[in-house]
């Protein structure tokens, strides 16, 4: 039984191995801490588990397509992905979970997580966004600003590799970066219109964690865009390129794929949890490893899961929910389905090599009172990107060798521009539980309950009209957009369910997202967002994962918790 | 063919109609699926027409008739599916009643005559077209022009020879200037 234990036993734990969780790895391993990483998907080894990243568009028997089976089983994944990359999405009749509202949970259950698929979008908050609540009033105010974070951004850059440009916008900070992804004509072109008719509002190369130079034996970028298929050269930042490979490195780690996080234990005497129950998802069977640190990673919905699901006599409600803020909260960014226009002219330019980036309009809306909207508050960035039309999306005539000839050719510019915005913290948008109904490992099933507020609605708008001006003014034909919204949730940015705050009555972390109610249990996933900025949000948690990291082990070796 | 198309576009005409056409389609459209496996030859004979060897291989030689068989068996709505089958059907009665002889057998005169005959009613991207395709699926011809023309650029012929296609580029070369007969990329 000793034996057993020993092996049971670790410094600490960390809930999944994303692309937080890998960084929680990194840095507690590195940190001299024996750490288990417990991820409930199966293993992928990096190169040889990337199973399609060489495949060519014919060795695909239906292209891209997914079969109608394969759109069975995956009616919500689908939209996002396609034949070469569905494995890295999980099949939703094996992992279900309730829409009270239509919400697109987008999930990868594997080793390293949506890390491995994520867009690589990088931007930091600033203090716009942190002081933000604050100033209008919705959520709790976040309890730190962006000089707790700016040291953590630059190490986390630093690390994984940035491409961007400097561009001194206040709002949107600069980082440590490589060179950036040049823009191609049109984008050049869309960038000196916007310049001469917009004094609010500019273009920049969008910061994508795409290696323009290598970094530490990975990459660079091979310009191939087949990211989703996990990369063999290491030209994009995920945990099993990186993170986990260094935490490896250490002597330190022990990954467990396959364990599926059932509860985290508590410890009523010494108020501490004191370790994670899970159960294997192969055998079923369950098992319980200890530690004194413990790391939640899941991801924002899974955490709040895991936490409502971890109920004691000291927490009837779950885990460190004494502010009945858990699951609380739910955030995502608010995205249309974008813009796009054609132009006349640049016929002689091409380019060379498919550029994983993209170019990006910083928030315009809010920043100060000359960009005060009467219609709603914080903003909203935009994100873009231009190309010649080729057979996929090329308007053709006839058929025969006409139609050959018309296919050969690079066709117009285009450009196509899609808005991310900032949704409002909301209490009624949440997730629970339905002990009612339960999963295959008797799990109870996460429910989503989740509706756009009149904020969200009235930016949502402003985003369409403004993109469709920005084009026009920049001498772009047919503008026009898709007048519909995606389902919430379609920006795989879900957030806010366990969310840090200086008081302890309304929120579920600390300034160093740390539980109020359970001081060594720390959580760095999307749960702890006090509020979502418009920024796409994996660059601030993997720097608040980081911060956090160095926090817990200086309480550890102090005996603080 | 004509005809189910006509009556199909005269009930899309009114809106009672098309909510009459589309509760007929929900719940009495039976999946025929599994047949078009017998048709290859036709398909390939269409898709050689639509796409056909010039200087750089045809569609058939590129087996996209595999990927239109099976994309229709394996990835499409039975709608489309049934759109598709019977659209076969119909092109193989128009050419024995027009032409005494199925399309395979068909000159290639007179199968460039049908397919232009089909090709007039292509029907793009127009507002009526894509209302009535959400509603009722792709037309015949429309589909296949599709598959055709995805089938045959992401063939290995097609991508190699008759547009360029670089698996590592290794380079991003922002701005180019074009070269004279410069050819497309083949893949984004």
């Amino acid at each position: 039984m000793k034996n057993q234990t020993e092996t049971n036993t670790f410094d600490a734990i960390v809930v999944g191995s994303g692309i937080s969780g890998g960084w929680a790895a990194k840095e507690l391993t590195e940190g001299g801490l024996k750490t288990l990483v417990l991820e409930r998907g199966g293993k992928v080894e990096h190169v040889t588990g990337y199973t399609t990243a060489f495949l060519n568009p014919w060795d695909f028997k239906n292209r891209k397509h997914l079969t109608n089976k394969e759109l069975e089983e995956r009616p919500v994944q689908s939209s996002h992905c396609n034949a070469a990359d569905k494995h890295f999405y999980v099949n939703d009749k094996e992992h279900p979970y309730i829409q009270v509202d239509p919400f697109k949970w987008i999930r990868g259950y594997q080793v390293g997580g949506r890390s491995l698929t994520w867009g690589r979008q990088s931007y930091r908050l600033s203090d716009l966004d942190f002081e933000a609540n604050k100033k209008d009033g919705y959520g709790v105010d976040w309890p730190i600003r962006y000089a707790d974070l700016a040291q953590w951004y630059d190490y986390v850059e630093d690390y994984v590799g940035i491409s961007g440009s400097s561009e001194s916008i206040a709002h949107l900070p600069d980082g440590i970066f490589l060179p950036p992804i040049p823009l191609n004509a049109i984008e050049q072109h869309l960038k000196q219109k916007v310049k001469e008719h917009y004094s609010d509002r500019v273009i920049i190369n969008g910061r994508v964690a795409n290696l323009t130079q290598p970094k530490k034996g990975r990459g660079p970028c091979m310009y191939r865009n087949l990211c989703s298929r996990g990369c063999p050269f290491a030209g994009y930042f995920s945990s099993n390129s990186a993170t986990l490979i260094d935490a490896q490195e250490t002597g330190n780690l022990t990954l467990r794929a396959n364990s599926i996080v059932k509860e985290v234990l508590y410890d009523a005497k010494t108020k501490r949890a004191i370790g994670i129950k899970i159960i294997d998802a192969i055998s079923k069977e369950e098992q319980t490893f200890y530690a004194k640190l413990i790391f939640l990673n899941a991801s924002a919905i899974a955490t709040a899961a895991i936490l409502l699901n971890s109920v004691s006599p000291s927490f009837p409600n779950g885990l460190g929910n004494s502010s009945q803020q858990v699951g609380h909260n739910l955030m995502d960014h608010i995205v249309n389905e974008g813009t796009y226009g054609t132009f006349d002219g640049l016929l002689d330019k091409y380019y060379e090599g498919r550029s994983p980036g993209t170019i990006y309009i910083p928030r315009f809306q809010n920043i100060n009172k000359q960009t005060q909207n009467p219609d709603f508050v914080r903003g909203y960035g935009i994100q873009g990107k231009g190309e010649r039309e080729n057979w996929e999306s090329k308007a053709t005539q006839g058929f025969g060798a006409s139609l050959k000839a018309q296919l050969q050719t690079p066709g117009k510019w285009t450009i196509s521009l899609g808005g991310r915005g900032e949704v409002l913290p909301n209490y009624e948008n949440k997730i629970s539980l339905d002990t009612q109904n339960l999963d295959q490992w008797g799990l109870p099933l996460v429910k989503v309950h989740f509706k756009y507020g009149d904020n969200e609605l009235a930016m949502m708008e402003h985003m369409t009209k403004s993109s469709e001006e920005i084009l026009t003014k920049a001498g772009f034909k047919n503008v026009g957009s898709y007048r519909t919204s995606p389902p919430p949730g379609s920006a795989v940015h879900e957030m806010g369910t366990a969310r840090m705050g200086n008081d302890p009555k309304t929120s579920v972390l600390n300034k160093y997202n740390q539980m109020h109610d359970v001081k060594n249990v720390f959580i760095t996933d999307g749960s702890c967002m006090t509020s979502s900025a418009c920024q796409n949000p994996s660059l601030t948690y993997m720097a608040l994962t980081v911060r956090a990291c160095r926090y817990a082990i200086d309480q550890l070796k102090s005996n603080q918790i | 063919m004509n005809r189910r198309k006509a009556i199909g576009g005269i009930l899309a005409l009114t809106g009672i109609g098309i909510a009459t056409y589309t509760g007929f389609n929900l719940f009495y459209v039976k999946s025929r699926k599994g047949q078009l496996h017998d048709y290859k030859n036709l398909v390939s004979a269409l898709v050689d027409v639509i796409i056909p060897a010039t200087e750089t291989p045809g569609a058939k030689q590129a087996n996209v008739q595999d990927f239109v068989i099976n994309y229709m068996e394996s990835c499409s709505s039975v709608k489309e599916y049934n759109n598709f089958f019977d659209g076969l059907i119909d092109l193989q009665e128009t050419c024995i009643s027009t032409y005494g002889s199925n399309f395979e057998k068909c000159t290639l005169q007179q199968q460039v005559a049908i397919v232009k005959d089909l090709d007039s009613t292509y029907e793009g991207s127009g507002l009526f077209s894509k209302i009535r395709n959400k509603i009722s699926g792709r037309p015949f011809y429309t589909i296949l022009k599709a598959l055709t023309v995805e089938g045959y650029c992401t063939s290995e012929l097609g991508a190699t020879q008759h547009l360029v296609y670089e698996p590592i580029p290794a380079r991003y070369k922002a701005i180019t200037t074009i070269q004279p007969n410069q050819k497309a990329w083949a893949t984004k």
